[in-house]
């Protein structure tokens, strides 16, 4: 007797009961399925967090009211006391560090829409209020027309930088350099065109207009609104240099006690990645719950479906044992039986979740992995569900006496 | 001198069914022979199942020895009960106890599956027994491709299949047709005198004049046991 045997044996019981053996495939794919599809969405995130959402570069940070990414309970009330930073805030910490580090200042303002003569895009258009050095700090090129110079933040000019988005739904075919596009009020020419690209974390990056900040903040922000700063010291040797030059004039221009922490947000790209790998650790952290509850189900669910199947085949053991199977190969059959079923439930779900993080993944702009670590975890959870859930079913058979079960009709 | 294969010795089987003691059988002492062709018969509550089951290794005597082909059967544990009915005992049964999804191949190789024997001598093994009871054009067919006379013609090639010391046969005609139910008859006596030794339990008349040595039993004793000077055979 060996296991290939039972195996085959199992799957054509498997095939015999295809209803009982859908639904208890079901549980525990479902299960597995939760596990999956958490694991491996966790996986995506956080791979895509690494490679993309840190795309301050290098020697960079960013200067914020708030955290991007906030998950304590009561943070919001403590953030949301601190003062706004002003362009004034900026404009001085340029001038402190601006020989050291380039500085951008952003501004954003969404459900913008976009018109030239008589068309005009969807009310989502990003629109972004900076300067100069934001293409450099952003990695952004313009390869069509100009960026943003100082001299059109100093003249306060009515100039755009458009995303690839906004060209294609309102400039179908023609050139958009030198048009006259409308955003709210306002009357801007088109000087350049966005590089591509693409979505991070299911935002385009390419359905943006970016303004010159001195525009943004007369028309489009409101007074209560924080900008953000971005740094990027010039060379790797400065930037401690330049980050402590930051925190210390900021704290000095916004008045904090030196009792005091400091009123705003330093983020580094660690600083990101750590404040992700928080969030999704509650992800996973609940995904395997619920998947380790749905599969304590699945579990109490079989042992009761196999405690069933052995009752209708009480004959088929009697007979086997009249033919001399020892206690160990019934107990064997019965074991290999339940976890031939939990794997291939296991595998559905394997599949199932696999199939769902990737879809949502590519839905939210996500890099999607093959996450092994999920695969092997979800393996070895249904093996050992089968294990024990068909542990007492199996050794039940195999305790059977042959002459009563010969003789049970 | 023949070798002794079963010896019975004053076992009698108690159960208790209740708070009732039922003496299955009562101080029973057999002794059976290689290739000797026995008919156990008696009524129902004759005790003739429960000496089957004991002659089978499937039950142990409350009291008495067993010994079979000179172990002590009363000793053997489990494991050892099933090795020796995997071994030296050839089950035939009334319902055939086919597996009903497994090929005739598949289910004369089932207890050579038990003994631990390699695949390819399995096959060769179960081929070999399909033969030997005429059913070499039947190999992949299931039970449910398979007439009654079929079927237990399957379960007897299982039966042979372990070359077992006794076939041991509970009812083996009781499901099948007059005809078919003969021609069963004619593969035991075949097989006999091969040089099978076979034990037939039946309540039949007819059927247990095919055998060349009667023991009758009522109310747990054994009530006659001799030479069937009457034996019907085939040619």
């Amino acid at each position: 007797m060996n296991i290939s045997e039972s195996i085959r044996m199992a799957i054509a019981s498997i095939f015999t009961h295809k209803l009982r053996s859908f639904l208890t495939l079901l549980s525990v794919a479902i299960g597995v399925f939760a596990i999956m599809g958490s694991g491996s969405l966790v996986s995506s995130i956080d791979e895509t967090v690494e490679t993309e959402m840190a795309n301050l570069g290098e020697n960079s940070f960013k200067v914020t009211r708030m955290p991007s990414v906030q998950t304590g309970r009561g943070s919001w009330r403590k953030y949301n006391k601190r003062e706004k930073i002003d362009y004034k805030q900026y404009s001085q910490l340029k001038k402190n560090i601006g020989e050291m580090a380039y500085v951008s200042v952003e501004s954003s303002q969404g459900s913008m829409t976009v018109k030239y003569l008589e068309f005009q895009t969807d009310p989502d258009v990003n629109l972004q209020g900076t300067n100069e050095v934001y293409f450099n700090i952003n990695d952004r090129d313009v390869p069509l027309g100009r960026a943003i110079t100082e001299a059109d933040v100093e003249f306060d000019r009515n100039v755009a930088v458009i995303g690839n988005d906004i060209r294609n739904k309102i400039f179908k075919g023609i050139n958009p350099i030198g048009k006259e596009i409308k955003i709210g009020n306002q009357r801007f020419e088109v000087i350049g065109l966005l590089d591509e690209k693409g979505a991070i974390l299911g935002q385009s990056q390419d359905n943006q207009v970016i303004i010159p900040i001195s525009k943004f903040n007369k028309y489009y922000s409101n007074w209560w609104e924080s900008l953000d700063i971005k740094v990027k010291a010039f060379n790797k040797e400065s930037f401690v240099y330049v980050l402590d030059e930051t925190i210390g004039a900021l704290r000095t221009l916004r008045g904090d006690k030196p009792w005091e922490d400091n009123s705003f947000e330093i983020e580094t790209n660690e600083s990101i990645t750590e404040q992700f790998s928080g969030l999704t650790g509650y992800l996973s952290y609940f995904g395997l719950l619920a998947g380790f509850f749905a599969l304590a189900a699945a579990g109490v669910g079989i042992t009761n479906i196999m405690l069933v199947a052995i009752k209708e085949r009480t004959r088929e053991i009697g007979l086997r044992k009249a033919l001399g199977a020892r206690r160990f190969w019934i107990t064997m059959q019965f074991l290999v039986e339940t976890m031939t079923i939990t794997l291939i439930g296991g595998l559905i779900g394997i599949i199932m979740g696999y199939l769902m993080s990737t879809i949502l993944g590519l839905a939210l702009g996500l890099t999607v992995t093959i996450p092994i670590n999920w695969i092997i975890i979800s393996l070895t959870v249904t093996t050992f569900l089968g294990l024990i859930s068909g542990l007492y079913p199996a050794y039940k058979a195999a305790g059977l006496d042959p002459i009563e079960a010969l003789r049970y009709e | 001198m023949p070798k002794t294969i079963i010896d019975i010795r004053n076992i009698s089987k108690v159960y208790k069914m209740g708070t009732q003691l039922v003496h299955a059988l009562r101080d029973v002492s057999v002794s059976i022979e290689e290739n000797e062709y026995v008919a156990l018969m008696g009524p129902s509550g004759s005790g003739k199942s429960t000496l089957m089951n004991i002659l089978g290794c499937l039950d142990t005597p409350s009291t008495g020895t067993y010994l079979f082909n000179g172990t002590n059967v009363n000793e053997l544990n489990d494991n050892e009960l099933a090795e020796i009915r995997n071994r030296e005992i050839g089950f035939v049964f009334q319902t055939f106890n086919l597996l009903p999804r497994a090929s005739a191949l598949k289910n004369i190789e089932l207890p050579l599956v038990y003994s631990g024997i390699k695949k390819y001598d399995r096959l060769d093994r179960a081929e070999a027994a399909l033969k030997s009871v005429g059913l070499e054009d039947r190999m992949e067919h299931k039970p449910n491709e398979l007439s009654g006379g079929q079927r237990q013609r399957v379960a007897i090639a299982r039966a042979l299949v372990t070359s077992p010391s006794i076939i041991l046969a509970d009812e083996p005609t009781g499901n099948l047709d007059t005809k078919t139910g003969n021609d069963i008859m004619k593969l035991f006596q075949n097989l006999w005198e091969k040089g099978n030794t076979i034990i037939i339990v039946t309540h039949e008349e007819e059927i247990a004049l095919h055998a060349k040595r009667i023991i009758r039993l009522r109310d747990g004793l054994v009530e006659t046991d001799e030479i069937n000077q009457n034996q019907v055979t085939f040619n």
